[in-house]
């Protein structure tokens, strides 16, 4: 909610802009300065691959924001969106002779769904009833679940989707890349639930304040367990993505992808504290990584120094809404 | 650094106030506050909330610097800056939270932060043994049973206190000052402490006693001071004494509180609310009331007596052992916040910062938690349909707030209060517990907030009502329960009652 910020009134509307919009305002300059010094960042096709890139952390980056708002962590994504993407092929390959390959994809589809919600579903209750952090528990399983994937596919990379079931990672719809539309549905989803539910406010309430969020009557295991499962299911979906666009399930893909979905959310300026965040800043810190990722890309920067920039912006993101939150 | 070897036999501290006086801005805590205390006995200090008795603790361990007058120990100025000051002067306080570290061994802790060193294969390093050795002869001298090696997690509130008197001690004071050391201990506890105690004064250390309980000052003391609004009302022989003096210095000649007319209750109907022989060991046991519709019940004991605990438990913000809670006709046995929300329950908890409001939200967000049920009872919500429930708590309880979309922290204490207060009207409920609700606001803001729970019980609203302040208590309440160690004690008419009364009533022993 841009509400509570944009009321407050600065003298200068241009210094007001500036506190008010910081992230949005720096991602427009970077947009223009690639633009200007990035050969072919500005050209329709690099654009739509920087979203659809974007999109498949993205779409677990929202979810993520309401559990870190929540006060919670989950580390597992990668790890996740791996198993999400071998068990779609699994069932691809075991089920095509009974009820053919579109329905054996989409029962995949719905057994990885099913298995990412209760998942993170669990890691909730987890921390309910034995007292173990969600960090913990989340590393756990940022080894285990790689390790199922792993077992799924034997080792090997299983390529038992159907035909034309890459359309769902790769494919065009109206020109824009299929993920994109998901992407876009998860943001309106996402933004609807925590600005305009009860639930979604109470998301707000209980990592903002446990006690108090108890007190009022919320139950607060109810809601932590349901953001944690509901990026579960965005993190299920990713995955099937992913393994759309390259193919096969694999136990080694998205290595690392947890990294990039966290520091997506930091970057839109949400708290690793809890209680504050938005939908709308992970949506521009998503922006953000992508654009500097291709950038840096077209610029021919090497790969190592692109981990190195990338570690200084999450930690520079960081330090200005700080300072940003001391000046306001 | 604090030195580790202090000097020895240091004991029969004489300390003397001479027209000692604090003050905070316009306020004035204590006035000329001159006394002496001899060597080598035990001294009660007591006194009502406010009456100036925490401000000389503070001075004494060098919390604070007195406005004016001088503090002699031993005959010698004695001017704390800092508690390190007064440890230096031999005057050493056990403060009535706990500051031990649980985590750490009871030896460890009573050294913290000066560890004794010894140079070992060229490095300098914590010398365990001699650290041990010295924690072990320190606990064997005061005759306690302890291992210098066991950890502080694993001992009992009681042990965790007599630790706490061993660190102070390994100071080798002249002077101790123990505020309420036994607000949180069982009956047999007490008695460790006390065998404690007596044994330090044998040795000649001169022990201020802060207490609340009358029947501790005739087992312990020796003598009794009393402070009465900031001033020194008095000081006595506790073989001269009896519990009806010792309350007449502690409040002189009282007048009845002033309350509103207040209807008269309709007691014949089915009370909204009916709890009986709620128990929670070693917390509370076997409490049993009613509440009937615009009535309001207050609750009146001193800190540690459980009234905080037992509306926690009604309320299902804790687990009970035995008992039942029966809202309109509902019975339950065990319960969550959320289900007593439902039956029509509010819970204004004491400490509204950490746990009444969530700092880091909105005024107007935090005027919608706990009624997001009946604001959305699709799930859907939008600030448009909360801002009615918003606007009009804002409006009826008087909340100053400039703009209630910034954080409810930027208030002022009275004000978050009532926000705190309007989160719960908005739910519309039957029956609300106040816990504390005038501690840390102003004057006009008390007055303020008394005034809504006196409108509200007009509504119908059933309220009980806590304080630790007695006065309020007679004030607000139409019936009023005293509690102590956990138990009802007595049941009052505020009308029919002193302030002195109720007092002597909260306090324990022999009755005057």
């Amino acid at each position: 909610m841009t509400v509570s910020m944009a009321t407050k009134a600065g003298p200068n509307p241009v210094v007001r802009l500036i506190k008010t919009y910081p992230m949005e305002l720096i991602l427009i300059v970077l947009v223009v300065l690639l633009i200007l010094t990035a050969p072919g960042f500005a050209s329709m096709r690099n654009l739509l691959n920087v979203l659809r890139a974007g999109a498949m952390l993205g779409i677990i980056a929202f979810g993520m924001t309401a559990v870190i708002i929540a006060g919670e962590i989950d580390l597992s994504v990668g790890a996740g969106a791996a198993l999400a993407g071998t068990i779609v092929a699994w069932f691809s390959g075991a089920l095509v002779d009974y009820v053919g390959g579109a329905m054996a994809a989409l029962i995949g589809f719905v057994a990885a769904v099913g298995v990412g919600f209760v998942v993170g579903f669990s890691v909730g209750k987890f921390r309910q009833w034995f007292n173990v952090p969600s960090f913990i528990c989340t590393l756990a399983l940022f080894t285990a679940l790689r390790g199922f994937a792993n077992l799924i596919t034997g080792g090997f990379p299983l390529t038992t989707f159907p035909p034309g079931f890459d359309f769902f990672g790769g494919g065009y719809l109206l020109g824009i890349p299929f993920p994109v539309y998901i992407f876009a549905l998860t943001f309106a989803g996402m933004h609807f639930l925590m600005n305009f539910t009860s639930f979604g406010r109470a998301v707000y309430a209980v990592g903002g304040n446990m006690e108090a969020a108890r007190l009022s009557g919320i139950d607060i295991w109810w809601v932590k367990s349901m953001t944690l499962g509901l990026t579960g299911i965005m993190t299920a979906i990713s995955g099937t993505l992913i393994a759309s666009q390259i193919g096969s399930g694999t136990g080694t893909t998205a290595t690392g992808l947890e990294l990039d979905v966290i520091a997506a959310v930091i970057i839109g300026g949400t708290s690793l504290f809890g209680g504050k965040g938005r939908i709308w800043g992970t949506l521009i810190g998503v922006l953000f990584l992508g654009c500097i990722s291709n950038g840096m890309t077209l610029l021919n920067v090497s790969e190592y120094w692109q981990y190195v920039v990338r570690g200084g912006i999450i930690l520079g993101a960081v330090l200005l809404n700080q300072v940003l939150e001391r000046v306001r | 650094m604090l030195d580790a070897n202090p000097p020895q036999n240091r004991t029969g501290g004489l300390l003397e106030f001479k027209d000692v006086g604090k003050t905070y801005g316009q306020t004035v805590a204590l006035t000329q506050f001159s006394h002496r205390f001899t060597p080598g006995k035990v001294h009660a200090l007591m006194g009502k909330n406010g009456s100036g008795k925490s401000t000389l603790v503070k001075i004494l361990a060098g919390v604070i610097l007195p406005s004016e007058g001088t503090i002699r120990v031993n005959g010698a100025d004695a001017i704390f800056h800092t508690p390190h000051d007064a440890f230096g002067a031999g005057v050493v306080t056990v403060h009535q939270e706990l500051s031990l570290i649980p985590s750490l061994s009871i030896g460890e802790n009573i050294f913290l932060g000066r560890l004794p060193m010894a140079r070992r294969f060229g490095l300098t390093m914590v010398d365990w043994p001699k650290l041990h050795r010295d924690a072990t002869a320190l606990l064997h001298e005061m005759g306690l049973d302890l291992s210098s090696h066991q950890l502080v997690s694993t001992l009992s509130v009681g042990q965790q206190q007599v630790v706490e008197i061993a660190k102070a001690m390994s100071f080798n004071p002249s002077v101790l000052l123990l505020d309420e050391p036994t607000s949180a201990l069982a009956t047999r506890e007490v008695h460790l402490l006390f065998t404690l105690v007596r044994r330090l004064r044998e040795r000649g250390v001169t022990i201020l006693y802060i207490t609340h309980r009358m029947n501790e000052l005739f087992e312990i003391a020796d003598t009794c001071t009393v402070l009465r609004d900031g001033l020194f009302a008095g000081s006595v022989e506790m073989t001269q004494a009896t519990p009806a003096s010792i309350v007449e210095m502690m409040f002189g000649e009282t007048a009845k509180a002033k309350r509103p007319a207040r209807k008269v209750i309709d007691r014949s109907g089915a009370p909204v609310l009916r709890v009986e022989g709620l128990t929670r060991q070693g917390l509370f046991s076997d409490i049993s009331f009613t509440v009937h519709r615009g009535e309001i019940l207050g609750i009146a004991g001193l800190l540690g007596a459980g009234r905080t605990e037992v509306m926690r438990a009604i309320f299902g913000a804790d687990r009970v052992d035995a008992g039942s809670i029966t809202v309109n006709g509902k019975t339950f046995t065990a319960a969550t916040p959320k289900q007593m929300k439902e039956v029509g329950l509010g819970y204004t908890p004491e400490n509204r910062k950490e746990a009444g409001l969530v700092q880091i939200l909105s005024t107007h967000d935090n005027l919608c938690l706990a009624s997001l049920g009946h604001i959305a009872p699709s799930g859907v919500v939008t600030r448009a349909r909360e801002q009615a429930y918003v606007s009009r708590q804002i409006s009826d309880l008087a909340i100053k707030v400039p703009e209630p979309m910034l954080p409810v922290s930027a208030l002022s204490g009275g004000n978050q209060q009532k926000v705190v207060i309007g989160n719960w009207l908005n739910t519309q409920p039957k029956v609300m517990f106040f816990d504390e609700p005038s501690r840390g606001v102003d004057v006009q803001a008390k007055r303020q907030i008394f005034d809504i729970i006196w409108d509200q019980a007009e509504r119908g609203l059933a309220a009980i009502f806590v304080s630790t302040e007695l006065e309020e208590v007679l004030e607000v309440a139409d019936r009023i329960l005293v509690m102590r160690q956990g138990r009802v004690v007595a049941e009052v008419d505020p009308t029919a009652t002193t302030l002195a009364e109720l007092y002597r009533l909260c306090m324990e022993g022999p009755t005057a």
